[in-house]
């Protein structure tokens, strides 16, 4: 999995989209290993479009899915669906529409973090959004990252009062 | 990290206050020395550690199933 090229696909294709999921955990401090990208995009037509064509050089299509299956990545087909598990050159790639407990785009954008990854500027979701999407999807992957994400917030808090008592 | 507050997340990790969410994650089995070692980084230095260890993982992979066939 070539993350770097993927944040930089997306960031270079100008879409609007925040990293979730478990490469958000490990930007946030987890000590877990992923193999995929997943990402909360922006539904806006504008956004979705940005999104289909800045994905298109890198060959998406359905994971696991046959090949040689006929399949094109378009605005209309991000706009018929909401989350979609796709298989790129760089490596996997989950596109979410919205993520359980928090909701879509605008939701995670109020507590997200810009965070400089690869000399990229990146949005990450706020540690405290992770907590609520795991806990809402309720599955036992889910609820067995979430003592280790509990942890860190309370780690965190350590630190961001250094840098309150450093101002 | 200053040295004061490494002092204080390892006095918190190996020491936490009975009810405090690291105790729950400690007792569910949780190694969280390993988080005090990735906050001591930056961000962007704990996503190129992980890619490592994927890289690492990915290429053990590759050469066992190089040996299966």
């Amino acid at each position: 999995m070539d993350f770097k090229t993927a944040l930089k696909t997306l960031t270079d294709g100008r879409v609007n989209f925040i990293v979730v999921g478990a490469y958000a955990g490990v930007v946030q401090g987890t000590a877990q290993v992923t193999r995929d990208l997943d990402i909360c995009y922006e539904r806006s037509p504008e956004n979705m479009k940005r999104l289909a064509v800045a994905l298109a050089p890198c060959h998406p299509r359905l994971r696991g899915t046959p090949a040689g299956l006929p399949f094109v990545l378009d605005e209309r087909t991000l706009a018929q669906g909401m989350n979609f598990t796709f298989q790129a050159d760089f490596g996997d790639i989950d596109l979410l529409g919205e993520l359980s407990g928090v909701g879509q785009f605008p939701e995670l954008a109020r507590d997200a973090v810009l965070i400089e990854l690869h000399g990229m500027q990146v949005r990450v979701a706020s540690l405290d959004a992770l907590i609520r999407s795991k806990r809402a999807a309720g599955r036992a992957k889910d609820l067995n990252v979430l003592p280790e994400l509990e942890a860190l917030k309370e780690m965190h808090a350590i630190q961001d009062q250094e840098k309150k008592d450093s101002k | 990290m200053t040295e004061e507050t490494h002092r204080r997340l390892y006095e918190l990790v190996n020491n936490p206050p009975p009810g405090s969410k690291v105790a729950a994650a400690k007792e569910f089995g949780i190694d969280l020395t390993l988080n005090l070692r990735s906050l001591a980084s930056t961000p962007d230095e704990r996503a190129a550690s992980m890619e490592s260890a994927l890289e690492l993982m990915e290429e053990f992979q590759r050469a066992g199933a190089k040996l299966r066939k």
